[in-house]
């Protein structure tokens, strides 16, 4: 094999590719800025505005993204006095290292056994539940409780975050997610468990291959995880935890500079996770495509998703925490009992 | 005790109905947004004529009686000593445009102008000296084409802009 033909296989090598190139940490960084770009241009939109333009008129103002970055990036990154400096540093990058961990464990299309660029990995990517390969950056059979659990891990991290910036706003802040995650991972968990029955499996490429998208199959469960999701990466109408207006930027009062880049991407790529997630389980996926092109539809579908749900923002005001619990705990939790029975029942009746 | 009351009893579906509702038009503004922000810099609002501008001074006609500034509640207005002559000088990063050293001069040396534009590269320029100050700059800057509007109201969409000629 020549050199190129190696390089190929290396960089197209799905561990590789998947985790770093595209949707890993290339793609998301641009994601990233597009989505906040994004944010702010449906914000102003929607209530009368026009938002960031001056900066570049002809794209719409997205320069100010890339401007905004680069200021923060060169800021200067300011430890308080009374703080652990190692942890203090070390808090934003283990938090967003938990919420982007799990996209090596998301199956994001399938390799058929030829006739595609990946079909080189089908072997090594060997999926015997739907007898082809699955492009992911590690394959692993339970691979959709994988991802939940990596990804509620995030929670913990933000209140390791606050706890080492001993500040009170950042305290509040990561009380408030405390509540918060605990009410909505429940949901997330139980509307995932409904797919789970439902489609008798643990494998998102299962669920996919079975050619039923599981928001036709179970509604209740695809409304839970999309609000769980808008819970658990603190959008509107549940930014409780932040609540610019009450707590500064809670958790992440203390951090300036790059630092605060990072924290404040952390829960965006949490959404962006969970965003695959949904387009997987609830959209279809990759299908019927395969391969690359498969690649770009699920990646496209969990970009629309994470759209939506930062859309969010133009529309709601932000609950008081105790709203946001009443809500879930009274409302939300009998429905995702009810997801449960309905995906029990669906499971039993219509598919095999 | 009495009990407290914490909620209102609230129907859920209609309750999840005044969620879709509520997303329904936020997406019917996202698709035909109504803006109302006005692009100042390239278009600015007509204001009416009896609006307070900046302010200027007839150098020739003060007196230097420091009525002005004592009367300036903002302490923007100072004394100044030049050749012997006493005359104000204003800072307009203080002036909260309200008018009282032009109603308090006694020989009318001060004059609201119709330029509103107080807008300026550095904090030195908010200082205006009696030399800068006594200028007349009631024409506002002509070297880019400024695009006058006035706002009328609209039954639909509460307020818009028409050109202003
Ligand atoms: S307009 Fe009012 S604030 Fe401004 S200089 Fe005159 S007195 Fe002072
Ligand atoms: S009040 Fe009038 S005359 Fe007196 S100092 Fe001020 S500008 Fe001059």
């Amino acid at each position: 094999m020549d050199i190129l033909g190696l390089l190929r296989f290396y960089i197209l090598y799905p561990s590789f590719f998947v985790t770093v190139i595209f949707p890993g940490l290339v793609f998301t960084l641009l994601l990233l800025l597009v989505t906040i770009w994004f944010e702010r241009k449906a914000a102003a939109r929607v209530q009368m505005r026009i938002g960031p333009y001056y900066a570049s008129k002809r794209l719409g103002g997205i320069l100010q993204l890339v401007a905004d970055a680069v200021k923060f990036v060169f800021s200067e990154i300011i430890i308080p006095n009374e703080v652990n400096p190692t942890l203090y540093a070390l808090a934003p990058v283990l938090m967003v290292i938990a919420s982007f961990l799990p996209i090596a464990v998301i199956p994001l299309s399938v390799i058929p056994p030829s006739g595609s660029v990946f079909s080189i990995y089908f072997k090594d990517f060997y999926d015997p539940d739907i007898n082809a390969g699955v492009i992911a950056g590690l394959f692993v059979n339970y691979n959709l409780l994988l991802v939940l659990a990596i990804e509620s891990v995030y929670p913990i991290f933000v209140v390791l975050l606050a706890w080492s910036t001993n500040n009170r706003f950042a305290v509040v802040g990561a009380v408030r997610e405390t509540y918060l995650s605990v009410s909505y991972d429940v949901i997330l968990l139980m509307s995932t468990l409904a797919m789970a029955l439902e489609y008798h499996t643990l494998d998102i490429a299962k669920i996919v291959s079975y050619g039923i998208p599981g928001i036709v199959a179970n509604p209740l469960a695809a409304f839970l995880f999309f609000v769980a999701m808008l819970m658990g990466s603190s959008r509107f109408p549940f930014d409780i935890s932040e609540a610019e207006t009450e707590l500064v930027i809670g958790p992440y009062t203390e951090y300036s500079g790059f630092l605060f880049v990072l924290t404040m991407a952390g829960s965006y790529v949490g959404n962006f996770i969970y965003a695959l997630v949904f387009a997987d389980v609830f959209l279809w996926g990759w299908y019927p495509l395969s391969g690359f092109p498969g690649l770009v539809l699920t990646v496209l579908k969990a970009v629309i998703v994470l759209f939506f749900a930062t859309f969010m923002r133009s529309v709601y005001a932000r609950y008081r925490v105790d709203q946001a619990l009443r809500g879930s705990w009274k409302y939300l939790l009998p429905l995702a009992f009810a997801s449960l029975i309905l995906g029990m029942v669906v499971g039993y009746v219509w598919i095999r | 005790m009495d009990k407290v009351k914490e909620y209102k009893k609230a129907n859920p579906f209609k309750l999840f109905g005044d969620h879709v509702q509520a997303i329904g038009t936020g997406i019917k503004y996202f698709v035909r947004p109504q803006r109302i922000t006005l692009k100042y810099p390239e278009e600015a609002l007509s204001l009416p004529s009896g609006y307070r501008g900046l302010i200027r001074l007839y150098k020739d006609v003060c007196i230097g009686c420091t009525l002005c500034a004592m009367v300036c509640p903002a302490d923007a207005m100072k004394m100044v000593t030049q050749e012997g002559k006493k005359l104000p000088t204003i800072n307009y990063g203080r002036c909260v445009f309200c008018g009282f050293c032009v109603d308090i001069c006694p020989v009318d040396a001060l004059k609201e102008t119709g330029v509103h534009d107080a807008a300026f590269t550095n904090r030195r320029d908010l200082v205006f000296y009696p030399d800068k100050f006594n200028k007349s700059y009631d024409e506002p800057p002509t070297e880019r084409v400024v695009k006058k509007v006035k706002a009328v109201v609209d039954e639909k969409r509460g307020i818009k802009y028409v050109p202003d000629e």
